[in-house]
């Protein structure tokens, strides 16, 4: 199906927005002024946006510890995104959380999770309760869906959540997005089943899709397909495997030192999902160079305008350590 | 008032909640039975019998069986919580909460907190816990010095029918975390139990099982029995005893415990779990730091040995407290100076 | 004399073994003359003044003031007339020895030479009684064992390993418990509409008080005890007065530990009253005659002799007619005096004192009267000698000047008798015609040692002193 120039500008604006969110953290980390450790979503953006466009607020999903694009693309506030990861009262999670647990409930966004794997069975969950709630008007259920990398698949919450979901035909979506690393260890050593993540899934009995995460209308287009098959009451889950890249280490001060000679350089010139685009829809007429580089610049502003915004964000106080713990105790 | 056992006022209560309110759902192992087998659903309604008559009466998508994964159930729970609903998991023995706890300590325990405030979890997971059945150590622990150490859940552990009923009901409406920790050897008690339809107690309200000037002890779940028998028996030496059941870990109800002990001047702590970082230690320091004044004898706590729990008859009995090492205790107390 | 002299500590009284150098009034470089005093020096029944026997220097103070005690005949300082060097002292002070058999050198010790103005001294550590044993024992408790004395053999250890620990020998320290149980009380039924804590309910079923329109400031908004408290109501005063409350303050002791002289009298009655048997007589007599001799005789003798003087004067004669109750008892024997030396019981700043006065059985009542004064002048400037306490052999207390009736005196060892004497007071008496007349009469209460004296001694004896006392011109035959 053919996305209009509208629906092109915007999918093109989301990712160029999370690749200069990140590209800014990543300068902005080296100065110490950012607490804590920070993942970045580089290389990646296809997926997180190729995924989100087609999700509605019902539809829920769980990040990972690598969850800014997620975040982004699910819709939530730039500058409270920003505020938070600099540790801001006003940030999104109010400075309590950080760039490893932002959230924003009210868009669908249950949570960035700093534990490789947790986030599966909290879809699970929240693919039940859509599922407790029926089908909408057009006979569609709402889904929730997990993010998960080549470093969860291997985590026993994973297969539980997945076994769960089948056996209770809860309309969740796996999504696997193998950028080839978990951690410092390389996809070929750690996964079994030789760089094939989807068959996992496949073999505690769901529906399994597979694409190249590079590719903006490659994961855009799988996407729609399982959404369709996930959103039909009776069909249970499904999981999808998107092939991507991470163009930065695994954490911010992460040395590399497993990535080979001239990988990186390769990476950026021949596996950059905004070149592919960009490549895409100028080729295709669809969009040409002004209209992206206009984006470009609207993404570098914003972005400029979030790190303003986050520095001068209000501190918490000492005494905000004890708010929210509970409601009421 | 109607009289109930235990498991009966816990089922009754958790089956009237969710005719009241949709939203509450169950989910955990057998809470069913039978699914997928030749016999057909409902071959048991949970193991415990506290969920019986819930898959006939709200179906598949509010009775949920599922598979042996823990963590799977945990997460669940968490995510129908932040989902709208209002889940009640059981985690079929408290020693399970090995298997879920990451679920439930860096996840439910702690959404509110990091997600500032944003996000609510009304989730309830019940867990049966305890010893007395020679089910052996990996079947028979009492796990409240784990999860009451966790902040961001509350910590229930009744000991009568009428308190089960209350406190699950309380436990539902509560739109925070709540772990129910049900002592299994109280599943046949009976007692009388309030039937209002609204009737909660509310968390960090300690009961006062029996009264008396000399000494103070302080118990949780089936404890509390062997406290009230120990105390009767020391009632016929004329020794009156204060027996607080203290109903929640967490909020706890610091004042019922320290006003009593600024009576008696002497404290009894008893306990099921073993007493290195134990409920009993963090009771037996609330005391000394905050009603020192008071004390007339040093803090006694009757608690199991650092072990885990042994299978052989004799060999729980030994590892258990009983009424007769809590009125020893109460007699050294007494005895100092 | 060109010789070096040591100054030791002296020997008054055959029972003295230690004194105390309470203060010394000269110090080193100073020259002194005879009749100068040196010191003073305290001792268990007195304290007293040393004057120098010769002219001499100070050269140097072994014992400052203040010190311990030590015992009679150690080095206290060492005199010369300045002559010699101070090599030639500390050789002296080296090779001093007590004298040959004297308590001292009992107990020798090596002194170094110390200043006579002795710095505030850091508090001593208490003296310790060492443990030998293998048991674990902890090192506080160790400590504490020794200082108090305990016995650990009965110690269960309670730490690790069966290792004794502080609180075990502080548990030994205190004995067992006398904690009498108080009882059960009623459960208040828990009414969940009113939530208030379990001590709250107690507290306002004990006033009969409810609950209800009660606001809480306890947790979560529940009744907490103080709550309660507050509407406890205060118990009304009369109208019209307003009673302050009274908040009491600390009631905090000045601790006097016992001095010298305290310590002496405590360890002696409390072996008099432990040990000895002893058996009371009371009797009264009539005492108008004797206060009618007593008024006529401080004129005719121009003396000032007290009821008390009196008495002992009738103590002393009759004592002479009794020698069998004017005794001393020394282990098995007793030993009888024909004279009597009446002790008086004295207030003095020190404590009780009790002066002797010698042969009283003798002695004209204005020559009694004149020895009770210097006695008792003596005893209040706390100058008492040890030749004016010494011996006696009979006591009288008198207590009647405070008004006291009668009382019962304890003995002074090793005196087989004392007596108590209580206040004069009118009194009403039937007469030999039937009539009732006010007497002044005296209670008296003899305390004897029942080893030595019969109950039927001591009541022949109290007989002679009634009729002494009631006819007094009986004392002059």
């Amino acid at each position: 199906m053919q996305l209009n120039r509208e629906a092109l500008t915007r999918a093109y604006r989301q990712m160029k927005l999370i690749r200069e969110f990140e590209e800014r953290l990543h300068e902005e980390i080296q100065t110490g002024e950012i607490a804590g450790f920070t993942h970045l979503y580089c290389g990646q953006e296809a997926v997180a946006v190729g995924v989100c466009e087609h999700l509605t607020e019902r539809d829920k999903i769980v990040s990972t510890h690598r969850g800014h694009g997620h975040c982004l693309a699910k819709g939530c506030d730039v500058d409270g995104m920003m505020k938070e990861i600099w540790g801001s009262q006003d940030g999104l999670c109010n400075g309590k959380g950080g760039s490893m647990h932002i959230a924003d409930i009210d868009k669908g966004m249950l949570g960035a999770n700093g534990i490789v794997g947790a986030g599966a069975p909290i879809a699970v969950g929240a693919a039940l309760s859509n599922k407790i709630d029926g089908p909408d008007e057009d006979g569609k259920l709402a889904i929730a869906l997990a993010f998960s990398g080549d470093g969860a698949c291997n985590q026993g919450t994973t297969f539980e959540a997945m076994n769960l979901a089948v056996v209770t035909k809860a309309p969740c979506i796996f999504v696997f997005e193998n950028n080839h690393y978990s951690e410092h260890t390389g996809v070929d050593y750690a996964v079994g089943t030789v760089q094939d993540i989807a068959s996992r899934a496949e073999a505690f009995g769901m529906k399994v899709w597979r694409a190249d995460g590079t590719d903006f209308f490659a994961v855009h287009d799988t996407f729609r397909e399982v959404l369709e098959y996930v959103r039909t009451p009776g069909n249970g889950p499904a999981a999808v495997e998107f092939d991507t890249e991470r163009f930065f280490g695994h954490f911010e001060g992460d040395p590399q030192r497993y990535r080979g000679e001239g990988e990186l350089d390769r990476l950026r010139a021949e596996r950059d999902c905004l070149k592919i685009f960009r490549a895409s829809v100028t080729g295709a007429a669809l969009l040409d160079d002004a209209d992206l580089d206009k984006v470009d610049a609207d993404a570098l502003q914003a972005i400029e305008d979030a790190v303003k915004a986050a520095r001068a964000g209000a501190r918490p106080q000492p005494e905000n350590v004890l708010d929210n713990v509970y409601i009421s105790y | 008032m109607a009289k109930l056992t235990y498991r009966d006022a816990i089922r009754n209560t958790m089956f009237q909640e969710m005719q009241r309110d949709e939203r509450v759902v169950v989910l955990g192992e057998d809470v069913v039975g039978g699914m997928g087998t030749a016999g057909g659903p409902e071959a048991i309604g949970g193991i415990w019998s506290t969920t019986t008559g819930f898959y006939d009466a709200f179906g598949p998508n509010r009775v949920i069986d599922t598979p042996i994964s823990e963590s799977a159930i945990m997460g669940a729970a968490g995510g129908l919580a932040l989902a709208g609903k209002r889940p009640i998991a059981e985690i079929m023995f408290a020693d399970f909460i090995g298997v879920s706890m990451d679920q439930l300590w860096n996840q439910i325990a702690k959404f509110r907190y990091m997600f500032g405030g944003k996000s609510v979890c009304p989730a309830v997971i019940r867990m049966p816990c305890g010893a007395g059945y020679n089910a052996a150590a990996q079947h028979s622990q009492m796990i409240s010095q784990f999860v009451t150490g966790m902040p961001g859940i509350k910590v229930v552990m009744p000991t009568t029918p009428e308190d089960a009923c209350g406190l699950m009901r309380q436990a539902i409406r509560d739109d925070d975390p709540v772990v129910f920790l049900e002592h299994k050897f109280l599943y046949g008690l009976t007692g009388e139990v309030n039937e209002d339809p609204d009737f909660c107690i509310p968390f960090g309200h300690a009961r006062l099982a029996r009264a008396g000037k000399d000494v103070t002890i302080v118990a949780s779940g089936m404890m509390v029995r062997y406290a009230e028998t120990a105390a009767d028996d020391l009632a016929q030496d004329g020794i009156g005893c204060d027996v607080i059941d203290i109903r929640t870990t967490s909020p706890l109800d610091e004042e019922a415990i320290l006003d009593s002990v600024e009576v008696t001047g002497r404290a009894v702590i008893v306990d099921e779990a073993p007493p290195r970082c134990s409920l009993a230690t963090d009771l037996s320091s609330l005391i000394a730091q905050k009603a020192f004044a008071s004390l007339k004898a040093p803090i006694e706590m009757v608690t199991p040995p650092h072990t885990p729990v042994p299978f052989a008859r004799e060999l729980e009995s030994a590892y258990l407290p009983s009424p007769a090492k809590i009125a020893a205790a109460v007699r050294k107390t007494l005895d100092y100076r | 004399m060109s010789r070096i002299r040591a100054f030791t500590m002296p020997k008054w009284g055959i029972e003295m073994t230690e004194g105390t150098i309470a203060d010394w009034m000269v110090k080193e470089g100073d020259s002194f003359k005879r009749g100068q005093t040196l010191c003073l020096i305290e001792t268990a029944k007195i304290t007293n003044e040393v004057e120098a026997e010769y002219d001499a220097t100070v050269r140097r103070i072994i014992v400052g003031g203040g010190a311990g005690e030590e015992p009679v005949g150690a080095l206290l300082a060492v005199f010369d007339e300045g002559s010699h060097s101070d090599d030639e002292i500390e050789a002296f002070v080296a090779g001093f020895k007590p004298a040959e058999g004297g308590i001292a050198q009992g107990a020798e010790k090596a002194k170094a030479a110390e200043p006579a103005a002795v710095a505030a001294a850091p508090a001593p550590e208490k003296q310790r009684v060492k443990i030998d044993t293998n048991r674990p024992i902890s090192p506080e408790a160790l400590r504490l064992a020794e200082e108090e004395g305990v016995d650990i053999s009965g110690i269960e250890g309670s730490g690790r390993g069966g290792r004794i620990t502080h609180q075990d020998v502080i548990k030994a320290l205190r004995g067992p418990s006398s904690a009498a149980p108080q009882g059960v009380l009623a459960v208040e039924p828990d009414d969940l509409r009113v939530l208030a804590s379990p001590l709250a309910r107690r507290i306002a079923a004990l006033h009969g008080l409810s609950l209800s329109g009660l606001t809480g400031t306890g947790p979560r908004g529940r009744i907490s005890k103080a709550d309660v408290l507050a509407l406890v109501p205060e118990t009304k005063a009369a109208a019209g007065f307003g009673t302050p409350e009274f908040v009491a303050g600390e009631n905090r002791p000045e601790v006097v530990p016992f001095d010298r002289v305290r310590k002496v009298v405590a360890q002696r009655l409390t072996q008099a009253k432990q040990e000895l048997p002893h058996f009371y007589l009371r009797m009264s007599a009539s005492a108008d005659k004797l206060m009618e001799m007593r008024k006529s005789a401080n004129v005719v003798l121009g003396c000032k002799a007290s009821v008390n003087d009196w008495i002992v004067k009738a103590c002393a004669t009759a004592l002479a007619r009794h020698p069998d109750v004017n005794v001393q008892v020394h282990g098995q024997e007793i030993h009888r005096f024909p004279h009597a030396d009446v002790s008086i019981a004295v207030a003095s700043p020190k404590g009780l004192v009790t002066p002797v006065v010698r042969q009283a059985n003798l002695m004209r009542i204005d020559q009694i009267a004149a020895e009770t004064r210097r006695l008792i002048e003596k005893a209040q400037a706390g100058k008492l000698s040890m030749d004016d306490m010494d011996g006696g052999t009979f006591s009288v207390s008198n207590l009647g000047m405070f008004g006291i009736e009668n009382f019962d005196a304890i003995i002074n060892p090793p005196q087989g008798a004392i007596l108590a004497v209580g206040a004069a007071l009118r009194q009403p008496v039937e007469k030999d015609d039937g009539a009732i007349a006010f007497e002044t009469r005296i209670s008296v209460t003899l305390s004897v040692d029942h080893r030595a004296i019969d109950g039927a001694a001591g009541a022949q004896f109290l007989q002679t002193l009634k009729g002494l006392i009631e006819a007094p011109e009986g004392m002059f035959a």
